[in-house]
């Protein structure tokens, strides 16, 4: 042993602190810009080339367009360096733009994603929640006049709105629809003329409030012109059929319990802008049924299947020689079923209402297509 | 983007935007085409997304 001692080491001083040099702030770059400065601009802030940043977005672009959406973020949301660049308050425009043109990606690449209530769900509550935080904290909690003046002005100018649509809607569904388009396109080249003279983009929300309107009523093939109300029909004979039924809106119920059928098929066309469809068959007659709908359900027996674009078409053909009624049914916004007895059938099988029919029990039977043996 | 004096950029952007809406809706009024919620719904949303998205990389209209 001995009575050395070990020699202390005294830890080695720390090297002098050189404040590292604060990392430049995430701006798009005017001077070194290919696009938009975006990669120059992340190149900068992140202290790679921005060349490898440029070919990091082409390769995703090829993962689904994952390197545009990306871009198209980075364009709309990260600002410029450029001294001149608009002021940050016009930011909102952008926000809506860009959110517009992604829900209109998704839309495109899940198209069965708009069938359920998401869409409008997701949209109102992003809207409400957005105004509700600005104006809070423009205006502060405590200023309640200031919020309740808003929310005034912000209830008439929905009103406004709802109004305009709905004259929109109407004069479209009414026939008008070629005259709307005409005012859209005399709006866009109002404001392509006026683009040359200061502007003129007073004319978007006027002409917004009349395409909105009349793509719906494109989309759904919305033709409301004909009979309006509850109408029930019951033909005897095939000669009553004529070219079948055609209303405008409100409830067709088609009762066929008293149709004496010729052998073989027998068309009947029914045409419905919005309402509800309702064909009630005696429970030994085949139907098959072919259907469009715009915007609703149809149940013919083989579940309710319902959202937009809604095509039904019927691909069983019934055995020789069996008398069967084909149904052609062209319903814009609504609801279509077919069956052969009501869900009240208690009342028995014979009742119905005055105006309409109750409720009817969806399905018919399969039996009735089959030949005798 | 910065406008010309005299130029609004936006106003071009969105013109051009509600004619090629305009006319697709004129074509289908007219019975030319037949268009679906499939083909309306993202056509219109990328229209209001394009006029927005110019409106706001434009800035404020001149004269504010």
């Amino acid at each position: 042993m001995s009575d050395e001692q070990p020699t202390q080491q005294m830890p080695p001083d720390p090297p002098p602190h050189t404040p590292q040099p604060p990392r430049p702030p995430l701006k798009r770059s005017t001077s070194d810009s290919v696009i938009a400065g975006v990669a120059g601009g992340l190149g900068r802030h992140l202290n790679v080339d921005p060349l490898a940043i440029r070919i990091t977005f082409v390769i995703l672009t090829f993962a689904g367009g994952l390197g545009i959406l990306a871009y198209l973020a980075c364009l709309v949301f990260v600002p410029s360096d450029d001294p001149a660049a608009p002021p940050m308050r016009w930011g909102l425009a952008r926000i809506v733009g860009a959110g517009l043109l992604v829900l209109a990606a998704i839309v495109v690449l899940t198209p069965d994603w708009i069938a359920g209530p998401w869409l409008t769900i997701l949209l109102a509550a992003g809207v409400v929640t957005y105004l509700l935080v600005r104006v809070v904290r423009e205006n502060g909690a405590s200023h309640i006049s200031g919020v309740a003046a808003r929310i005034a002005i912000g209830v008439v100018l929905l009103a406004l709105a709802v109004g305009g649509f709905t004259a929109a809607a109407a004069g479209s569904a009414l026939g008008g629809g070629i005259a709307i388009a005409g005012l859209v396109i005399a709006c866009g080249i109002g404001l392509v003329g006026g683009a040359f003279r200061g502007g003129s983009r007073w004319l978007i929300a006027p002409a917004i409030v009349l395409a909105l309107p009349l793509a719906a009523v494109a989309a759904t093939d919305l033709d409301v012109r004909g009979t309006w109300g509850d109408r029930t029909f019951r033909p005897a004979d095939v000669a009553e059929l004529g070219d079948g039924y055609e209303m405008g809106v409100g409830s067709m119920s088609v009762d066929l319990r008293d149709l004496e059928l010729p052998p073989g098929r027998t068309d009947l066309p029914l045409e419905l802008g919005v309402g509800e469809i309702q064909v009630l068959v005696p429970d030994d007659m085949c139907v098959t049924t072919d259907a469009e709908i715009s915007l609703g359900a149809i149940d013919a027996g083989q579940g309710e299947e319902g959202g937009v674009d809604v095509d039904l078409h019927d691909r069983r053909t019934p055995d020789p020689g069996v008398a069967y009624v084909h149904l052609d049914v062209d319903l814009g916004v609504g609801h279509l079923s077919v069956g052969d007895r009501f869900f009240d059938w208690e009342r028995g099988p014979d009742w119905s209402g005055d105006d309409r029919f109750e409720q009817i029990n969806p399905g018919t039977s399969r039996a009735a297509c089959e030949a005798a043996a | 983007m910065r406008p010309r004096p005299g130029f609004d950029p936006a106003s071009l952007v969105a013109g051009v935007i509600l004619i090629a809406l305009g006319a697709l809706l004129l074509l289908d009024q007219a019975d030319v085409i037949e268009l679906t919620f499939a083909y309306m719904l993202p056509a219109v949303l990328a229209a209001l997304g394009g006029i927005f998205l110019a409106c706001g990389l434009a800035g404020p209209p001149r004269g504010e």
